[in-house]
């Protein structure tokens, strides 16, 4: 069975649900993700992955240079540590 | 290198180069240097829509509604869009098919171009039903100094490769005079131009388009002009996969994986590279203050637009490898845009706008292994 798995971000660590993708999970958790297709074409989302690794169901069109990642499609295999912020306002609040 | 509409060289396609190879003979896709070439071409023959489709009647009303310095905004923007797919519907053929080597990327480039004279057609359709009389805005494009001044830029280097290329191959290279002018030609300097070129290209549909967009969806936020947005939305999810096509061209080129001299003349081409994404980020702001002239609109002014310019050019730079200029633009400033943005709508709806998707009957063509999986043959 999928399990909750680790993500740390540069401010924050949390537990992706096996029912979310990492782009959602970010998005709960206030960070400064870009998105437009979610679904591997456009390259929006893009982030670096600092360690760990991730899966793919079907290879995304989007043009990735190694260690870069697609939150919107990709599956975490393991504890995933990738370099993103939070959002501003999600800054303050926290 | 001579140009021919199907070269008698019985070369193996898989060994020339994405350009400046052999022209391409047979256009064969059973087997593909660059896969994804191919994929790209499915995916855009996925999103295929017509203008047509998309009813656009309330549209009027809303219009004619509008204070005058929105419609300002609003007409205004709507010619630039028409100027950028004016020169997209063409260009990519007219300048990169002549030096196209593989069939893959041959046929990608015609499809990216024919997807760009549907958004053009859709121009159309929007301004016969805003405007009794579609010449008034589309004769302006033409006369308005301020539409001009972009078009020189944005045409310039299409126009030089295309002046370059016709020099190589007539003359080759060398030191040549026609009509008094002097002219070095070199086949690493036609490189350069085509590399400059398509770093132009990404910055047109990865930046200009968007910083356009932003004016489009600020009218829909306002539930007004939804069906202008129902169309801008599709030219965006098209938009999308032009860029990701792109970055792949400049990244191939970038690895010199296939031509070693390319990665040399990339990085020959740094500065200006850069500098091609700071002058469109300038020009885009001196646009924005044309655009808001009269007065702002609820939701957008000149200050948000330009920190959205700025932050969407850090964001592309990177996409291609270059350093984002633009310290401070790390967030961006009109979240919301990304809610209109989104090609498939699986999670937000915003507002009541119809899913464009689902309005063009576009056929999901992404099924995975597993979804057949019960399926036997
Ligand atoms: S949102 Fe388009 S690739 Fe992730
Ligand atoms: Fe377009
Ligand atoms: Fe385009």
């Amino acid at each position: 069975m999928k399990k909750a798995i680790q993500v740390s971000t540069e401010e924050l660590a949390f537990q992706l649900a096996p029912s979310e993708t990492l782009l959602e999970g970010l998005e709960r958790t206030g960070h400064q993700v870009e998105y437009q297709c979610r679904s591997g074409y456009c390259g929006s989302c893009r982030v670096t992955l600092h360690s760990g690794s991730v899966h793919y169901e079907t290879t995304p069109l989007a043009h990735l240079n190694k260690n870069e990642i697609l939150p919107c499609c990709c599956r975490p295999l393991e504890p995933i540590e990738v370099s993103i912020g939070l959002k501003v306002k999600a800054k303050k609040s926290a | 290198m001579k140009y021919s509409t199907f070269s008698l060289a019985d070369n193996d396609q898989l060994k020339e180069p994405m350009f400046f190879g052999r022209p391409v003979n047979v256009a064969r896709y059973d087997q593909q240097k660059y896969p994804i070439f191919e994929k790209l071409i499915e995916k855009q023959l996925s999103f295929f829509w017509r203008p047509e489709e998309v009813d656009v009647s309330q549209d009027r009303s809303d219009y004619r509604n509008l204070p005058e310095h929105e419609k300002h905004i609003f007409i205004s923007n709507l010619k630039y869009q028409t100027l950028l797919d004016s020169i997209q519907g063409r260009s990519p053929n007219v300048a990169f098919l002549p030096l196209v080597s593989i069939p893959e990327l041959e046929t990608w480039i015609e499809t990216w171009s024919f997807s760009e004279t549907i958004h053009s057609r859709s121009y159309t359709h929007i301004i016969r039903n805003i405007v009794n009389d579609p010449a008034v805005v589309f004769d302006d494009i033409m006369r308005n100094q301020h539409i001009i001044e972009r078009a020189t830029d944005i045409s310039k280097h299409y126009d030089d490769l295309i002046q370059y290329t016709l020099l190589y191959t007539k003359l080759g290279a060398g030191t040549h005079t026609v009509n008094g002018e002097t002219h070095q030609v070199n086949l690493f300097e036609l490189k350069r131009k085509l590399y400059l070129c398509m770093m132009s290209v990404n910055v047109l549909e990865a930046i200009r388009f968007y910083v356009s967009f932003a004016c489009s969806f600020a009218f829909a936020e306002r539930r007004l002009m939804e069906g202008n947005a129902k169309i801008i939305r599709l030219i965006a999810r098209d938009e999308a996969l032009h860029l990701t096509g792109t970055q792949h061209i400049i990244n191939i080129m970038q690895e010199g994986k296939d031509d070693p001299e390319m990665a040399e003349v990339a990085r020959s081409c740094r500065e200006e590279s850069i500098e091609i994404f700071r002058h469109a980020a300038q020009q885009e702001k001196e646009w924005a203050e044309y655009l808001f002239r009269d007065g702002s609109m609820i939701g957008l002014n000149k200050g948000i637009l330009d920190q959205y310019i700025e932050y969407i050019t850090n964001h592309r730079m990177d996409a291609v490898g270059l350093e984002p200029i633009f310290e401070k633009a790390t967030q961006n400033p009109i979240p919301w845009i990304n809610a209109w943005l989104v090609s498939d709508n699986v999670q937000v709806a915003p507002q009541e706008v119809e899913v464009s998707s689902y309005l063009v009957g576009q056929i999901d063509s992404e099924i995975s292994a597993d979804d057949l999986g019960d399926f036997e043959l």
